[in-house]
């Protein structure tokens, strides 16, 4: 299959472009160590004030972590892109036969794979601090995970092929970064903010994947909010998915 | 001659903040197979969104476009098959090698592991590219990278060769190398459509072309048929302007009778003469009695400049550097 082995192409493309770029690797590394360096210290006193769920600290913030490693690494996929298409290097590739949707998907996968690396370090890691490892909810809370960094991958390249210079697409992106991770409950739970608050989280796709990810760290699959990921993240990934491939198809002056 | 594109009354037009930008209006242009065919203009002038339409990276507006027998707005991914395209930004990877570049590019085009590596071999040689071809692209002189991008854009064979300003930012050494490449794949049969603000790059390497501005084409023809029409020589005088010098000139010089056309640019005076030796020392002896000062002369053949000045009343020279670069 031509579309398949198109992905597979850029895959490749996209991962060694990776690999061989230390700068990327070494922050792409860091990055979650600092977080669980950074905040577990800050989080320890908090979790006997009220609001907040029941467990130990790593167990509430690492799958927390987890989640904001997905939405950071989907939401900055389209700075790829901006340096990309000003390289000529997204032209290439659409004047070729190449699937649209291939173009698209090719580097969000790689992407994907390479942040499964970095969550598997930040796991390894936080079961050195006493974070306790239940698989079967880990590897439910892996494809959960690359659902919502496959929506904000493909909403950021869009945006980028969109906007096509770096300032308006970071003011774009900037703009969209905080609101959704303070409606989120991804450093401070959603439990202490007031109704409207809540009510609003609601409407953030990260919102579900980060209760999901509580429940499903603690290796429990009963609650509701599993299967509200699901049903959330899954429709809505594939319509960002559809978005973006169009826009690929028309791009960009 | 077998037509490998041809277009009608192709128009384009972007949103601007000052309303609509018609960048292209209306063009219509037929290219042979075989052919060195150059679209020549200032930037700003539509070139680049012609092209991109025609490899259906743009959609396009109205008009009809055949390339390689199709219809480029029904059938742009067979269109894709059958073109190569060079931007003028070239798009290699440049944490990669050449040879990864060329076989990746060779692979999306759908041809196998072993015949694209085989093909890839083959380009780096005729290229001159083969001692260079497992290092990344990145340590790349100039014209190095644009051989390389050329080598992209021929990787599967294509009928057509679409090249955007092939030449921008090279030496002058690394220019004429390129051209003779590009002559070759000539010789090879591929078509090859060039867009250029180089009036030598023009001149010199396309058989045929058409001058473009303000989004229509101004003339079209051979280069040589094109510099046939523009009469005599050209003869450049700048002046120093004071006291109206450039009026004064301009009016004493049109009324003579060797003078057969007079544009005045700025302080630029350019004058179109029968007999260019001849007619110099009466010109000049003009402005001494008339104390108009004189910074410098220059007498030459036509050139495509004086084409394109006696076209658009601008000189190519000087508007290429003000681009206005709305679509390009």
């Amino acid at each position: 299959m031509k579309p398949v082995r198109d992905i597979g192409l850029l895959f490749n493309r996209h991962t060694l472009e990776m690999l061989r770029n230390p700068v990327w690797l070494f922050v792409g590394f860091s990055t979650p160590i600092l977080y669980l360096a950074l905040f577990t210290p800050l989080l320890k006193d908090l979790t006997s004030s009220p609001g907040f769920p029941k467990g130990s600290v790593l167990d509430i913030f690492l799958p927390g972590i987890l989640a904001l490693l997905a939405f950071a690494s989907g939401s900055s996929m389209g700075f790829a892109t901006i340096f990309e298409l000003q390289k000529g290097v997204i032209e290439r590739f659409r004047v070729t036969p190449a699937s649209r949707f291939a173009i698209l998907i090719g580097p969000i996968l790689s992407g994907l794979s390479m942040m499964m690396v970095f969550d598997a370090v930040v796991v390894a890691v936080g079961y050195g601090f006493g974070f306790e490892v239940h698989w079967l909810g880990l590897l439910v809370l892996a494809v959960l995970l690359s659902l919502l960094a496959t929506l904000f991958a493909a909403f950021s390249t869009a945006m980028a092929l969109l906007t096509k210079d770096i300032s308006s697409f970071a003011a774009v992106i900037n703009g969209m970064n905080l609101p959704i991770l303070l409606l989120a409950g991804v450093l401070l739970p959603i439990s202490l903010g007031p109704l409207w608050m809540r009510v609003i989280a609601h409407f953030n796709p990260l919102y579900y994947l980060v209760q999901a990810s509580r429940t499903l760290a603690l290796g429990t699959f009963g609650g509701p909010a599993v299967w509200q990921a699901f049903a959330v993240l899954a429709p809505s990934c594939a319509l960002v998915l559809f978005w973006a491939t169009r826009v690929f198809r028309k791009a960009v002056a | 001659m077998e037509t490998i594109i041809s277009t009608s009354e192709l128009r384009k037009s972007f949103r601007s903040k000052r309303g609509p930008v018609e960048a292209v209006r209306g063009v219509s242009i037929n290219v042979g197979k075989g052919e060195i065919f150059g679209f020549l203009g200032p930037n700003g002038a539509g070139k680049t969104t012609t092209l991109r339409m025609l490899t259906t990276l743009l959609p396009i507006d109205s008009g009809t476009a055949m390339v390689a027998g199709v219809n480029v707005a029904e059938h742009p991914k067979q269109v894709r098959t059958r073109i190569g395209y060079v931007s003028q930004l070239g798009g290699a990877d440049d944490l990669a090698t050449g040879r990864e570049n060329l076989i990746l590019q060779g692979r999306l085009y759908g041809t196998d592991l072993s015949s694209v590596r085989a093909r890839a071999h083959m380009l780096m040689e005729s290229l001159d590219l083969a001692d260079f071809a497992d290092r990344r692209v990145k340590t790349y002189s100039g014209g190095q990278r644009r051989r390389l991008d050329v080598a992209l854009g021929i990787i599967h064979e294509p009928e057509v060769l679409f090249l955007d300003e092939p030449s921008t930012g090279l030496d002058p050494q690394s220019r004429a190398n390129l051209w003779g490449h590009i002559r070759s794949l000539r010789a090879r049969g591929t078509t090859v459509f060039i867009t250029t603000h180089y009036l030598e790059e023009a001149d010199a390497l396309c058989d045929r072309l058409m001058i473009m501005d303000h989004g229509e084409i101004v003339i079209e023809g051979t280069p040589k048929e094109l510099k046939r029409q523009v009469s005599g020589d050209s003869v450049t005088l700048s002046l120093h302007d004071e006291n109206g010098a450039s009026e004064r000139a301009h009016s004493l010089l049109g009324a003579a009778s060797y003078v057969r056309e007079i544009t005045s640019e700025g302080e630029h005076l350019h004058l179109y003469v029968e007999d260019g030796s001849a007619a110099l020392p009466h010109l000049l002896r003009l402005l001494d009695t008339e104390r108009i000062g004189l910074k410098s002369i220059r007498l030459s053949e036509p050139t495509l400049d004086d084409v394109f000045l006696r076209q658009t009343g601008r000189s190519l020279r000087e508007s290429s550097g003000d681009g206005e670069g709305i679509a390009e």
